[in-house]
């Protein structure tokens, strides 16, 4: 039951935004549906710990501690980016940026995207996972889309393109798989593509079908995860994107495309044995760290380094499930919530600057601290907390992904991930130093006094939340979060 | 009574089909008009629906019935009538300019019937009916991949990724048994329409701000 509401709430919040009138109504429909995931959730993880595995409808609708994890993620981002568009949009409608129609069309899209960001971690059917990600593309075209500006447009556009081509080639690999396990199963193909089904059967699969499925799949859902050399579609939409679509973008569907990757992950693992898919993950994930730390040393755009930033982050979870053993899995899972939950306040206070200086470019920003003193403040604390510096807590699943490399004899790759790991430090801490706490520029300037803004209490809430969070993991890891990470780990690890 | 026709002759009309639909993708390579691109696209998916409608008489799989008037229906009637629509409304019918003549064209992609089929030799002893399907699928893939590239009107990029879907779908019957579960179809099918929908808005609102249907047009957004 808890599984069909979690899926219909938001579902129906979205469809109920359609016939709505007023903006109001928009903005509470948007809230309540969001606000009641959260005790879901958590439902779930309590419901996950105690028996297991939960399912609905014989099996169709299946949770366990990895999809667990997944939901306590997305539904915390979601409704932190629903309180945050009240105030971004309600900022952007006073600047005449936009009109109702397009308003209505935001809040009406983004309980649909969620709904389906959820169906992906519920879905045992591999079949219907990759439809429920294929539908969170889809979602989500029109509202890269939403400024309508030429850039926009050509944003949306390549993200379709681009993610349509990834994802054909994802349904291949799923097909493949199917296929593989056909004849170990007999003619009992009505659950043959569940995964809990698969699980138990893929040693007997054809490796040489496996091999092939696992790196289209790969490929496919790697495009949707923003995996070099399949990342180029990430920095125009994350940066023309609303704030707030782009934060549930670059957190949620990113945690959903990866854990596609480690549900295939498994199956390949026990029909292959850890080498062949453990090399191809460690590879795609360092190779998406060392082309995300130019990219951000030399950029000039706080929205396009943002991009960059969650290119680097989807590497470090790829390749710690790629360095694999324990300790790579609980890597992996941890990096899942640590960069989910920090990763908003880095795209809220971004949203902020952007929409006060009404440019994207570090260079005409100055002096942030000065003028919008939480939004400056939080931007500094993000970006520590992003690049994982200690005490925040991405600095321990980063150092545990890194133990998993020297563990599995991965030396080269561990230096080359310090080595990127490093870069984008230095390249992330210069740029924001300066816009923070630079001299702000003259026209910020109200004779010799700096003109403080007050901010906008909706958008501060949003950044409080995520920030109390933040500070919250470095020092603490509750001790349910705790035994669902660590059992998440143990469904990557292989454990049934 | 008769007994039922032989597998032999199922087989063989699958091969042929499925040589067909790789014939039909050749034509849409080289061919520059935009209306006859999606009659051709019409064409191709009529023989994925008659391969599906062969694979459920002979393997009796009541299923793989409704793939095949799924397909008909959406793939060989709605989306080619979708997409006339739009071509009709944004008063484009001229030839495409493609990065490579004709000639050269063909040369790739006969470059690339030879790469599918290599890299479906290790699987063809495996397939079930028909020989040849699964290459023929991998090569529909790798020549939407490429006619994606090659094309720059916006609509023909959308034409490519729906053949390289078609080739999905080839490979879905030619390997899996009684094809993939139903809700999986459905899914696919439904996702398929919406992605064509988005598409035309999206190129109704190219054609708006660019004034022009050409991606090469797309080019504001870099480092």
């Amino acid at each position: 039951m808890t599984l069909i509401l979690l899926l219909l709430i938001p579902a129906c919040a979205g469809l109920l935004c359609l016939v709505a009138r007023s903006r109001e109504s928009w903005e509470h429909l948007n809230l309540l549906a969001f606000a009641a995931l959260v005790p879901l959730a958590l439902k779930i993880v309590s419901d996950v710990l105690a028996q297991g595995t939960v399912s609905a409808f014989e099996g169709f609708f299946r949770a366990d501690a990895l999809s667990a994890l997944v939901i306590v993620i997305t539904t915390f981002v979601a409704l932190a980016c629903a309180i945050y568009s009240v105030g971004y949009f309600r900022a952007d409608a006073r600047a005449n940026k936009i009109t109702e129609a397009q308003l209505r069309r935001y809040y009406a899209l983004t309980p649909l995207f969620v709904a389906v960001m959820l169906l992906v971690p519920l879905a045992d059917n591999l079949g219907v996972m990759w439809v429920a990600i294929e539908s969170g593309t889809l979602a989500s075209v029109l509202l890269v889309a939403f400024y309508n500006q030429k850039t926009s447009i050509e944003a949306a556009w390549k993200y379709i393109i681009i993610g349509s081509i990834g994802i054909s080639l994802a349904l291949f690999g799923t097909i493949f798989t199917y296929y593989s396990a056909v004849n170990v199963l007999g003619a009992g193909t009505q659950h043959g593509m569940n995964w809990s089904v698969l699980a138990g059967i893929a040693d007997k699969f054809d490796p040489k079908a496996m091999r092939l499925a696992f790196i289209l799949v790969l490929l496919g859902y790697g495009t949707k995860a923003g995996l070099a050399p399949m990342h180029t579609w990430k920095p125009d939409a994350y940066s023309e994107a609303p704030v707030p679509t782009a934060a549930l973008l670059g957190t949620a569907f990113v945690n959903c495309a990866i854990y596609g990757i480690a549900r295939f992950d498994v199956l390949a693992v026990k029909c292959l044995g850890p080498e062949f898919p453990g090399r191809l993950l460690a590879g795609f994930g360092v190779a998406s760290i060392l082309v995300a730390a130019p990219f951000i040393l030399t950029q000039r755009n706080f929205r396009r380094i943002l991009a960059y930033s969650s290119i680097d982050h989807a590497g470090i979870m790829v390749a710690a499930l790629g360095f694999g053993g324990k300790l790579g899995a609980l890597g992996a899972a941890l990096h899942m919530l640590f960069h989910g939950v920090t990763k908003p306040l880095m795209f809220f206070c971004a949203g902020n600057v952007q929409q006060h200086f009404g440019t994207p470019y570090f260079r005409r920003v100055r002096g942030v601290i000065h003028i919008l003193p939480w939004t400056g403040g939080f931007f500094l604390m993000a970006t520590l907390a992003v690049t994982g510096t200690p005490p925040f807590s991405i600095f321990q699943s980063e150092f545990i992904t890194l133990s998993a490399a020297l563990a599995a004899h991965h030396a080269w790759l561990a230096f080359l991930f310090i080595a990127g790991a490093a870069a984008i430090f230095v390249g992330f801490l210069v740029h924001m130093v300066k816009m923070n706490l630079g001299k702000p520029r003259p026209d910020q300037l109200k004779g010799s006094a700096v003109q403080r803004i007050k901010e906008c209490p909706w958008k501060l809430g949003a950044m409080v939340m995520v920030a109390t969070s933040v500070v919250a993991l470095a020092f603490w890891l509750p001790q349910p979060l705790y035994q669902l990470v660590q059992q998440a780990a143990q469904i990557i690890g292989g454990a049934q | 009574m008769n007994p039922p026709a032989s597998p032999e002759i199922g087989s063989q009309l699958i091969t042929l089909m499925a040589a067909l639909m790789l014939v039909v993708q050749l034509l849409l390579a080289v061919q520059p008009m935009l209306f006859t691109s999606v009659r051709l696209y019409a064409i191709q998916s009529l023989f994925l629906a008659g391969i599906a409608g062969v694979v459920a008489f002979f393997d009796h799989a009541g299923d793989v019935y409704v793939v095949a008037a799924l397909t008909v229906i959406g793939k060989v009637i709605f989306l080619p009538w979708l997409l006339n629509r739009q071509l009709r409304h944004i008063k484009i019918t001229q030839e495409i300019e493609p990065l490579l003549n004709p000639t050269a064209t063909m040369m790739v992609c006969g470059g690339l019937v030879l790469l599918g089929y290599l890299v479906a030799r290790p699987f063809t002893s495996l397939e079930r009916l028909g020989n040849n399907t699964l290459g023929i699928a991998i090569t529909l893939e790798l020549t939407g991949f490429f006619l994606m590239i090659n094309r720059r009107k916006a609509i023909s990029q959308v034409l490519a990724l729906l053949t390289m879907e078609n080739g999905v779908m080839l490979a879905a019957i030619a390997l899996t048994t009684y094809g993939m579960p139903l809700v999986v179809e459905f899914g696919i099918f439904f996702d398929v329409l919406v992605a064509v929908m988005i598409l035309g808005i999206l190129i109704y609102r190219i054609r708006e701000t660019f004034a022009s249907m050409d991606t090469g047009k797309l080019n504001q957004l870099k480092e």
